[in-house]
């Protein structure tokens, strides 16, 4: 072997040995640094309990944990609660608390706290009424056991107890008896990973890592599973300007921007520094029928609208013309929600049929008068599919009076059924069958279908996964038959991180950041 | 000049009274609903009735007034239903980084303003005039928030010179403060100079054609003499009353620039607090705003005195 040979082999062996070692640094976590976030804005509240707003979930799973969790595949996965057991007549259920949990404010988490806490939520979140109306009776039995009795057998207990939205949040029992459910909560103390230090609004909420964090020892799993906090803080820093918060990932002054403009993506994929993330699921794009009066109480009208609508060319438009922002699909439940994803063929989705829709207008007595649709320019999403959705309708013959609104405005007259035919929302991920909100009698549009409205308690009532996704099959064609909303494509937003943050999940609907950590 | 002091402060009080009122019913009947937002897009009716009640909110319009006007007397402008505290307190977290937005935006305005108006009305009609005027007029035309967005493209993402957005306060880190300052500073200056700029160009030049002027040079005095002394103090009495209104424009609200640099200021409170239907913080802010409003154009009325000794205040 001549000498140079050898020296060569030697340089390539170490230069393997120490690329070697660099991946397995790189992939070591390590403890330290502020995360720095861009956020859309101020949240009204970090009451988990108190509203359904998403920033107001994303900020208090940091700081906040309920009995249970979603795992990878969105099922419930144990979080503060150990075990439970359900009674062989299935009406009740004995839920086991882990021990040695404690609060940020040094407190061990017990009973005490979980039974005035969900009792909270029960009277105020939209999935803890929905549970508390079938609780009979919930009660401490002992300092590490709870126990909820139902007045009929019942679906959706561990679900309702895992939503991260408006989620069944644990305060201490000071704060949870101190807040009437209707006020929202000024103190904020749970057990989660991180804590919060201090909220200076429109300049940043920071939160810092709570040292007494005890982990539960499941690898990480969705939202569920083991959680480590490696940051010393989270700076969560409202960026109400898109055009900034990207900006400021690109220099370098965020590490993270959520919702950003898909006319972003081209710049921000070819910086080096930065990596973009299509988040799924987002939004299903929705028009939602106002069904207590005016035109739209005629299921022709609704039918002949779904008829008349070509949905692929909208959702490209909407998705700025890249196909990877969008995707088309008739289930109720998006493909990421694997448990209530359905497949059923024939259904009377995209059908772009102008002669039935037409058809339908006749029967329904149509007389071309104005059809009032709300949207809003705050949404960019919406007030786009809102003006192509005008302009397919009135090709078949509709009048369609668009009412260009703020958010504001759109959310307040929704309420009221004298103001308007029609409206333009999103509907995100829906983890069960039972918290589809535009299938219920109380959610602005009001569908107030009796078999719709049967197929809905029966969900809530079966427990078993076969029946429950048969009476789910049959949902989703009265669904398709009865038209309470129109379902269009599904929508995916935009998010960047900057290359030095590691360890993010990225399949999650809302952005998490425990078991991250930053690499610089 | 005293007894005329007392009067214009007083005459303060029925602007602001106006100013309040309209403000509230302004605000109140706008459609839209401080609680919806809150509550979130998937709140039921029955959620937002409670929660409205818990604020006040379900009660008649004229009481709501009278309870606020109590209020405002006792110097207490009420509680923001969003961000947990008094809005007075709000007000004065937000003040600082406006009035040292509105101060550098205006000194560069000045610095760029006031000189090329001179500069331009010293030779009309030449390339000099042409050149400057032809800035000014882009000046008024770009909106505020492309160029702020192509500042940061250049300056912060290009080239790296400066952070793209966010605010330190010059009591604790001027360095950083200064660096946050530079970009919007300088593209709300620029468009605002603009106005400057022509004002004291034509200031000047009526001024320039004066008898004085005329005589003062057959005297033989300097150019720079009859420029600065003799036609610029003459041309500054408009120029100080653009200056002062360019301020109040600037403390009302840099709106755009405090959106696109992230500065916490009034201009991005009054916004979200707008979208938000934060009653009180909207009422507070306008109350605030009007009355430094009012009193910028007091001031600058005190200040012609000093430039112009023929006039006086009765």
């Amino acid at each position: 072997m001549a000498p140079g040979t050898f020296l060569r082999g030697f340089v390539a062996l170490v230069a393997i040995l120490l690329s070697a070692s660099s991946v397995a640094a790189a992939e070591t976590p390590k403890r330290g640094g502020v995360l720095r976030v861009g956020n859309l804005g101020e949240p009204p509240a970090l009451d988990a309990h108190w509203t359904t707003a998403s920033i107001t979930e994303t900020l208090t799973n940091h700081v906040y944990e309920g009995l249970y969790s979603l795992d990878a595949s969105n099922r419930p996965t144990p979080m503060l609660a150990e075990s439970h057991t359900v009674s062989k007549d299935g009406l009740t259920y004995t839920f086991k608390l882990r021990q040695g949990i404690k609060f940020h404010n040094g407190k061990e988490m017990t009973s005490e706290d979980v039974v005035p806490s969900l009792a909270r939520w029960g009277k105020q979140s939209i999935y803890g009424k929905a549970l508390f109306a079938q609780v009979a009776d919930w009660r401490a039995v002992d300092t590490y056991t709870v126990e909820m009795k139902l007045k009929e057998k019942s679906a959706i207990v561990l679900i309702s107890l895992a939503v991260p939205n408006n989620f069944g949040a644990i305060y201490p029992k000071e704060i949870a008896e101190k807040f009437p459910p209707e006020v929202k909560a000024t103190e904020w103390v749970g057990t989660g990973p991180f804590k919060l230090a201090e909220w200076k609004p429109d300049q940043y909420i920071r939160m810092v890592r709570f040292d007494e964090y005890r982990s539960r020892n499941e690898q990480p799993n969705g939202y569920g599973g083991g959680k480590t906090a490696w940051l010393d803080e989270i700076r969560w820093i409202p960026v109400p300007e898109v055009a900034t918060r990207v900006a400021q990932v690109e220099t370098g002054e965020l590490e993270f921007a959520d919702d950003l403009n898909l006319d972003a993506y081209e710049r921000l994929k070819k910086n080096p520094n930065a990596r973009t993330i299509i988040s799924k699921p987002y939004y299903w794009l929705v028009a939602v029928f106002n069904k207590k009066e005016g035109l739209m109480t005629n299921a022709k009208l609704r039918q002949a609208w779904q008829a008349a609508i070509d949905i692929e060319p909208i959702m490209k438009n909407v998705a700025g013309g890249h196909a990877e922002f969008y995707r088309m699909d008739s289930s109720l439940a998006p493909v990421e929600i694997a448990a209530w994803h359905t497949k059923l063929a024939g259904l009377p989705w995209n059908e772009h049929n102008r002669e039935k829709a037409r058809r339908l207008m006749k029967e329904a007595g149509y007389k071309s008068e104005p059809i009032r649709f709300m949207t809003t320019q705050e949404y960019k999403w919406m007030y786009d599919f809102a003006l192509l959705t005008k302009q397919q309708l009135e090709d078949v013959g509709f009048t369609i009076d668009l009412q260009v609104v703020d958010w504001a405005t759109l959310v307040k007259r929704r309420n009221n059924p004298k103001e308007y035919d029609a409206f333009t929302t999103g509907i995100g991920a829906a983890y069960d069958p039972t918290h589809h909100v535009y299938l219920t009698a109380s959610w602005p549009g009001w569908t107030t279908d009796e078999d719709i409205g049967r197929l809905q308690a029966g969900l809530a009532r079966e427990t078993d996964p076969k029946k429950r996704m048969a009476l789910w099959e049959m949902q989703t064609r009265q669904f398709y038959e009865k038209v309470p909303v129109i379902r269009y494509g599904d929508l995916f937003g935009l998010r960047a991180m900057r290359t030095s943050m590691k360890g993010f999940n990225e399949k999650t609907e809302r952005i998490r950041f425990y078991n991250v950590w930053l690499d610089k | 000049m005293t007894a005329y002091l007392i009067r214009r402060i007083l005459a303060l009080v029925p602007v602001l009274a106006v100013v309040v009122s309209v403000t509230f019913l302004l605000i109140h009947l706008i459609p839209g609903d401080p609680v919806s937002v809150m509550l979130g897009p998937d709140a039921t009716p029955a959620q937002i009735q409670a929660a409205r009640h818990a604020l006040g909110l379900d009660r008649p319009l004229p009481e709501q007034l009278l309870k606020f006007y109590a209020r405002v007397l006792r110097g207490d402008l009420g509680r923001s239903y969003f961000l947990d505290r008094p809005v007075t307190q709000a007000l004065l977290e937000r003040a600082e980084p406006t009035l040292v937005l509105t101060l550098s935006a205006l000194l560069v305005a000045i610095v760029i303003g006031v000189p090329s108006g001179i500069v331009a009305a010293a030779q009309p009609g030449s390339l000099w005039d042409r050149t400057l005027m032809l800035a000014a007029l882009l000046g008024v035309c770009v909106p505020g928030f492309w160029l702020s967005l192509n500042f940061i493209y250049l300056f912060a993402v290009r080239l790296g010179w400066l952070p793209a957005a966010g605010y330190a306060s010059i009591f604790v880190d001027p360095v950083a403060a200064l660096r946050y300052m530079v970009l919007p500073a300088v593209s709300l200056g620029f468009s605002q100079s603009a106005l400057i700029a022509r004002i004291s160009r034509s200031c000047m030049l009526e001024a320039l054609q004066q008898d004085y002027i005329r005589t003062a040079r057959a005297k033989g005095l300097s150019h720079a003499t009859v420029t600065w002394v003799h036609a610029f103090r003459n041309a500054l009495v408009p120029v100080v009353t653009v200056i002062g209104i360019t301020m109040a424009i600037l403390i009302g609200g840099a709106v755009v620039t405090e959106i696109v640099f992230n500065i916490p200021g009034l201009g991005r409170l009054i916004i979200s607090a707008v979208l938000r239907r934060d009653y009180p913080v909207v009422q507070g802010v306008i109350l605030a705003t009007a009355t430094a409003y009012v009193l910028i154009n007091l001031g600058v009325d005190m200040l012609y005195v000093f430039i112009d000794p023929r006039i006086r205040y009765e």
